[in-house]
């Protein structure tokens, strides 16, 4: 019993901490420490990005993506172009408004992404 | 550590756990809350362990700093004084075996007793850091190890690369001179001690 309670005394004593008058000082070295430490891995991460930004810009360049994305391109408006003249009948084809038919496809594309987008919103909310 | 008014009242109100788990997110005001709350307790166990206060003081940066980075697996199980002084307690083991400054399985020397506290200096109040002084280098890391930095028997034996039975011959020595030298000062005798650092 003796023995039990002098080792809760002795936790006690090892639970009461020193007073320390530097106390705030030495918190606020921490703080530069990390700050320290945080400058350090953003400028790390940062020269990174940059570095693989560059590598991956000159890959692009010299492995001519983007004249094959100009040709790509080309391409798939001369097709949605064929296909919007199939789909949308003549009567409906709003000879008047200031923009094509590509545009009024696009428009179209777009707003049911943004449904899509409000929808899954939605959803989350609920 | 910037910040409104209300944010550092919030930061000073919250619980231990709800800064870790701020701190977790990267809040940095929540960690310096921690810092400041728990500092002395880490310095101060790192001085029993047997730092002097500059490589104390290092390795409670140290320690709050590799904290930081473990923020994260900080579950709440235990306080979060412990779990800091478990790290301090760690890195200073880990000093320490660096510098291979004892060796455990040898008897170190004892210190001498200081001229007046024998019997007739009964009456002259000391504290636990004059007790821990009374000590020998092995007994006292076992102890203050096991009993400040949290860790059982057999982590203490572990952290130190020593046989268990070492370990516990150790603190059982290293008790038995506390006891006798504490039973000389009364329960409350740490109370508005001051330390200088």
């Amino acid at each position: 019993m003796a023995e039990l309670e002098f080792e809760a005394r002795l936790d006690r004593l090892f639970a009461q901490a020193p007073f320390f008058p530097d106390a705030a000082l030495f918190a606020l070295k921490i703080d530069h420490r990390l700050e320290r430490g945080w400058t350090v891995r953003r400028m790390l991460i940062g020269g990174l990005g940059l570095v693989g930004g560059l590598f991956g810009v000159a890959q692009v360049v010299s492995s001519g993506f983007l004249s094959r994305a100009e040709m790509l391109s080309a391409q798939s408006s001369k097709l949605l172009s064929q296909n919007l003249h199939r789909f949308i009948p003549l009567h409906l084809s709003f000879p008047d408004l200031p923009f094509g038919r590509e545009v009024l496809g696009m428009s179209a594309a777009l707003a049911a992404i943004a449904l899509v987008l409000a929808l899954m919103r939605a959803i989350e909310e609920i | 550590m910037g910040g409104s008014n209300t944010e550092k009242t919030a930061v000073a109100a919250a619980h231990d756990i709800e800064l870790a788990a701020r701190a977790a997110l990267g809040e940095r005001a929540a960690f310096g809350e921690l810092v400041r709350r728990h500092s002395s307790a880490v310095r101060g166990l790192l001085r029993r362990l047997g730092a002097d206060s500059a490589l104390a003081d290092d390795l409670a940066q140290d320690a709050f700093l590799a904290a930081f980075e473990q923020i994260s697996e900080f579950r709440g199980e235990g306080t979060f004084q412990a779990w800091v002084k478990r790290i301090a307690a760690r890195l200073y083991v880990r000093r320490w075996r660096r510098d291979k400054r004892t060796d455990l399985m040898a008897d170190t020397p004892e210190p001498e007793m200081e001229p007046g506290l024998d019997q007739a200096g009964a009456a002259q109040r000391i504290d636990l850091d004059a007790a821990l002084n009374t000590l020998s280098t092995a007994e006292r890391l076992c102890v203050s190890l096991c009993y400040g930095g949290g860790l059982s028997h057999s982590e203490a034996a572990d952290a130190l690369n020593t046989p268990l039975g070492t370990v516990k011959s150790h603190v059982k020595r290293g008790l038995d001179k506390l006891r006798e030298r504490l039973a000389w000062a009364e329960p409350d005798d740490q109370a508005g001690r001051h330390v200088h650092g």
